[in-house]
Parts: structure tokens; sequence; C-alpha cells
């Protein structure tokens, strides 16, 4: 999830879309769109991706929404208990619910930024340890039986999980299963 | 880069237990042999049946060839680890042991356990101390932010176990937190 001038994530996060109301008429413009029509007319709603959204916004031809992934309804679920939301049916597969909002929130104004920091840090810290922990069950289990008999709060969980997650993920897991094999194996057998 | 991405985040724990290997152990050998230069330095002479210093990859070479005894570094026993297993337990901050005991205790267990007293009761006590110690930074990783971190008397094995992860979150802290240094205007 950084920012670097080459990282996919950081290309694939300005991908996503969102909502744009046109304060100007823009003439000539329609395939922004997608439709057939030739014009953008005024309070036209689009929805524009993000790395185009940018200039549009900055030069005030039009304002936005903030995006359904972080609309009040998310912002209430997070705050009931932040593991049972599926970030990744919010952002659609391969995703990153992370990215997007620290993208979503380097557009917005002080304040509305501060309480985007805020959701976000709050949920990423909440469901961090979860992550973390499944991991860790996971690498103790070995090939043979992941994805068996782990319970479906706990499958429902790791599937809702973002790509910036998943990394997390998969590194913790990884770091796990070499300690572990480092445990079973024995310095006897090398000499 | 070529490297797989495991190697990249951090040193694997062989490699760990590579540098754990130069350390100093105490021997009683059963042969002599004259003081001898290796590339990290000069160890010898031995002569049976005095001690002598010896680093802890040597010790295993002639362990395994049944030519000296290992003789246990001092926390290597079951009363001492039986007291850091109760300060763990007892205590919120870790116990401090040796920074690379895992490794030592780990390499000693595996090639000279017939020179310890009950291995096997060392064996379980350090595994609980591991799951002590386990249980405490996973409580570290509910308090982790985007600016600092301390686990005082984390040992190698185990900040190596949690770099990865720890590393990552807290640079995706550092993405997700405005205003690093905290508004005093705000916050009044």
């Amino acid at each position: 999830m950084d920012y670097d001038y080459f990282s996919v994530e950081a290309i694939l996060a300005e991908n996503q879309k969102i909502q744009c109301t046109f304060k100007h008429a823009i003439p000539g413009m329609g395939h922004l769109g997608g439709g057939s029509e030739r014009d953008i007319a005024v309070l036209s709603k689009m929805q524009i991706p993000i790395w185009l959204a940018y200039t549009i916004i900055y030069s005030d031809w039009a304002e936005f929404n903030i995006p359904q992934p972080f609309s009040s309804r998310v912002r209430n679920a997070l705050r009931a208990d932040a593991c049972s939301v599926r970030l990744s049916n919010l952002v659609g597969a391969g995703g990153s619910w992370y990215g997007f909002g620290k993208t979503i929130m380097d557009i917005l104004s002080d304040e509305q930024a501060n309480e985007m920091s805020q959701m976000l840090t709050k949920a990423f810290r909440e469901r961090l340890v979860d992550v973390i922990d499944q991991a860790q069950h996971f690498a103790a289990l070995g090939q043979a039986n992941a994805g068996g008999t782990s319970g479906n709060a706990a499958q429902s969980f790791r599937e809702g999980l973002d790509t910036t997650e998943r990394e997390l993920f998969s590194l913790a897991q990884e770091s796990a299963k070499q300690i572990k094999r480092w445990y079973e194996d024995s310095d006897r057998a090398k000499h | 880069m070529a490297l797989p991405q495991s190697l990249r985040v951090s040193v694997t724990p062989p490699e760990l237990e590579l540098v754990a290997s130069q350390q100093l152990v105490e021997i009683v050998p059963l042969i002599s042999m004259e003081k001898t230069a290796f590339i990290s330095g000069a160890y010898g002479p031995l002569r049976p049946p005095n001690k002598a210093k010896v680093p802890l990859w040597m010790a295993v070479n002639l362990k395994l060839k049944k030519k000296c005894h290992i003789i246990a570094p001092p926390w290597l026993n079951a009363d001492y680890l039986q007291d850091r297993l109760t300060e763990e337990t007892s205590q919120p901050a870790f116990s401090k042991l040796p920074f690379r005991f895992t490794e030592i205790a780990k390499v000693i267990l595996d090639v000279a356990s017939d020179d310890l007293e009950s291995p096997d009761k060392i064996r379980s006590l350090l595994k609980d101390l591991r799951e002590a110690r386990q249980a405490k930074s996973r409580e570290g990783l509910k308090t982790l932010d985007h600016s600092e971190l301390s686990l005082p008397n984390l040992c190698s094995m185990e900040i190596n176990e949690i770099r990865p992860y720890f590393v990552q979150s807290m640079s995706i802290f550092t993405q997700l937190v405005r205003n690093p240094a905290p508004d005093p205007l705000r916050e009044a």
C-alpha cells in the first residue's frame, strides 16, 4: 500500500470509480461517462476513475460524493464490529479498501479527511489481530487440512479481507511456517 | 529482485542459528588438540579433562564425533527456566533471557541432550515459555501504531518471526494516519 510511482497497488487503487456531479457543461466530453451523449450537461452524474477525478475536482468542474464503500452504512457496521464487515465485497475482487480510502482521504477537506483517517485506522487496528491469528493458525495446520473445520465466522472473515490485509496474512503465514519448519527439523540429520 | 518474497523481508531461522553458532560455550574435551587458528579466531588448546571455551559450531561438530561433552550454559537448566516461566506468566513484561536463547537451546538439545539434566523437562519448559511470550507479542499487536513499538527483552528468533508483519502493519498505519503530530489546539 505504498504510493510509489511504480507501485501496481497504487495504480489499481486509483482505478476505482467515484461518482462526480458536474458543475459546468463540458462539450464534447460525453464519452467519459461511457454513454452515447456528446456533451456533459450541468448536474449530470458520472462514474469517473479517481486518477481522472483528481484533476476534475481540483479544477472545480465537478464535485463528488463519498463513495459507497465508505458510506455511513459501512461506517456504522464497522463501529459495531469491524471484523464482521467484508471489505473485499465493498471494493470488488483484488481491490484495496484501505488504498481506495487513502486516495479519497487525500482529496477531502481537512475535517472530513481526519474522520476518514480515524475510521480507516480503527478498522485496521481492530481487524489486524484477527488477521494475524488466523494466518498463524493456518500455518500451524499445514497443507493437509487447511480450509477444513475452522468455523463459518472465521472463513467468512478470511474471504472478506481486502488486498492489503491479504498481503499481511501471507507474510504472517510464511513467517510462522518458517519458524515451524526450523523447530521441527533436527541438526542430527544434517551431519 | 530475484529473491523470493520470503527472503526479502527478513533473515531465515537457519541463518539466525548460524549467527548464534558463533557464541562460545564450555566443553569438556575428550581429545587433546593444540591451539588452532580459524577464521573467527584461535581456539584451544584442548587438554582433557580441563574445560575449554569454543564456539558452538565447533562444540556441535566435536560432540557429533563423540569427542567432547557440552556443558550447558547457566540458563539452560530446568530450575532457571521454571523461574523464568513463572515470571513470564505472572508479569506483563517479557522476562529477561539471553538474546539468542532459542537458537542455542535448540542446537544443544538436538545434539547434546545426553549432557543435560532432564532434557525433556527443559524442552517442555522452553515450549511453554515460547507460547507465553507469543501471547504477549500478540497483545503488542493490539497497541501497534504508526510511530513506535517497544517490546523489551524480545529475543532474536521472536523478533524475526514478528518482523515482517509488524513492519508492514506499521507502514500501513503510516499511510492511514493523518497529521502524525497531534495538534495541541485540537486536543484541548
